[in-house]
């Protein structure tokens, strides 16, 4: 079963916990277990912070899409913002963002389309792995 | 020497030769070249209410046991790995110690009972429970777990000392030990039965409950899946329950 839930949230830190709710809802129904629903939060929280890059202004749109024991969080940013600095520096914000979600989730990346940036999420459960 | 002077491969240079004699000096130039790293993951995790400066410390025992841990042959950058390694680090630390003091009444009960169902259903299962099946066993509806969950998540509670069901603080209910296995008979057919254990059985359990090691952790650190070190630590569980049963 596919579900598809959409959220638009102002650029506001305290408002970060809906995306987090509403990513563990979804995931949950999709069969995540704890340990999963837990480095989803993380990543999520991650997203959040990468697209906004020290922007406080704007909304955030989010769409959350479940099926197959996968959740994708998709996120996209209508407002002002700065792409990621080009920098060497291993441990710059960008890299260090990348570097989180690796280690959170399965497949994560980052776009430029219709003049917004989106960066996007995508994270399998390991209990429906190989089902 | 920063960490972004050193090109990669003379840093898998030194975690080769390192393998190989484990030489302190050498963990400790790793350390200290990767210092950054353990910084920059203690900065994401504040405005939680742990002072900064903690979440360093906790970050860096992360960093060590990531350079004493770290395997060249798996193919996989040390940034990554350790990454992996620190963030599990930060997590226990909040699990352990965390807890948002502005929560409603009903959802800090809620999450307080969150954590013995959780254990106690890992053991049972063999893996981490999902929230349907916490839900059924404190007896509360899934969205109300989700919401313990989260408030759970907030770390915004400054002090530890905040009263609990058990004795009047949640900070004894840090580093809580099984009392089942207190009595120093216990303890050592404990340890003859581990000794029993094939090694790789023995390493996993040891991850698990004495680093605290989530099976996720542990399956990217024996180079097996989760389900896999889930099977084998059921298993070990099991066998270890039995010596147990037949001596009592």
């Amino acid at each position: 079963m596919s579900e598809s839930v959409e959220l638009t949230i102002p650029v506001q830190s305290d408002l970060v916990v809906l995306a987090r709710l509403t990513a563990v809802t979804v995931a949950s129904r999709a069969g995540f277990d704890v340990e999963e629903l837990e480095n989803l939060r993380l990543a999520v929280d991650e997203l959040c912070v990468s697209i906004v890059n020290g922007s406080s202004a704007g909304r955030l749109n989010l769409t959350f899409v479940s099926g197959d024991g996968s959740v994708e969080v998709d996120c996209a940013l209508d407002g002002p913002t700065s792409p990621p600095a080009d920098t060497d520096d291993i441990y710059g914000e960008h890299d260090l963002s990348v570097r989180i979600l690796d280690a959170l989730v399965d497949e994560h990346g980052e776009d430029m389309g219709d003049g917004r940036r989106r960066v996007w999420l995508r994270k399998r459960s390991i209990r429906h792995e190989g089902s | 020497m920063t960490p972004s002077a050193r090109n990669p491969e003379s840093v898998r240079e030194t975690f080769m030769e390192y393998a190989d004699n484990r030489d302190e000096r050498l963990r400790n130039q790793l350390v200290e070249e990767h210092l950054g790293l353990a910084h920059q993951l203690a900065r994401r995790f504040t405005n939680r209410g742990e002072p900064y400066e903690d979440l360093v410390q906790v970050a860096s025992i992360g960093l060590v046991k990531s350079v004493e841990r770290f395997d060249t042959e798996r193919g996989v950058e040390f940034s990554t790995f350790a990454t992996r390694t620190i963030i599990g680090e930060l997590k226990r630390h909040f699990r352990d110690k965390g807890w948002a003091i502005r929560a409603p009444r009903r959802i800090q009960e809620l999450y307080l009972a969150l954590g013995p169902a959780m254990e106690s259903l890992t053991q049972q299962l063999g893996r981490p429970p999902t929230v349907p099946e916490i839900a059924e066993m404190v007896g509360a509806s899934e969205e109300s777990v989700l919401e313990a969950l989260e408030a759970g998540q907030r770390y915004r509670a400054t002090s530890i000392d905040v009263p609990d069901r058990q004795d009047g603080t949640l900070s004894s209910r840090l580093g809580q030990v099984d009392p089942g296995y207190s009595a120093t008979d216990d303890r050592l057919l404990l340890a003859l039965s581990l000794a029993d254990l094939p090694e790789r059985e023995r390493t996993i359990i040891e991850l698990r409950f004495v680093e605290g090691l989530t099976q996720s952790e542990i399956a990217a650190q024996v180079g097996l899946s989760q389900m896999h070190v889930s099977r084998l630590l059921a298993a070990s569980l099991a066998q270890l329950r039995q010596v147990f049963s037949q001596s009592s």
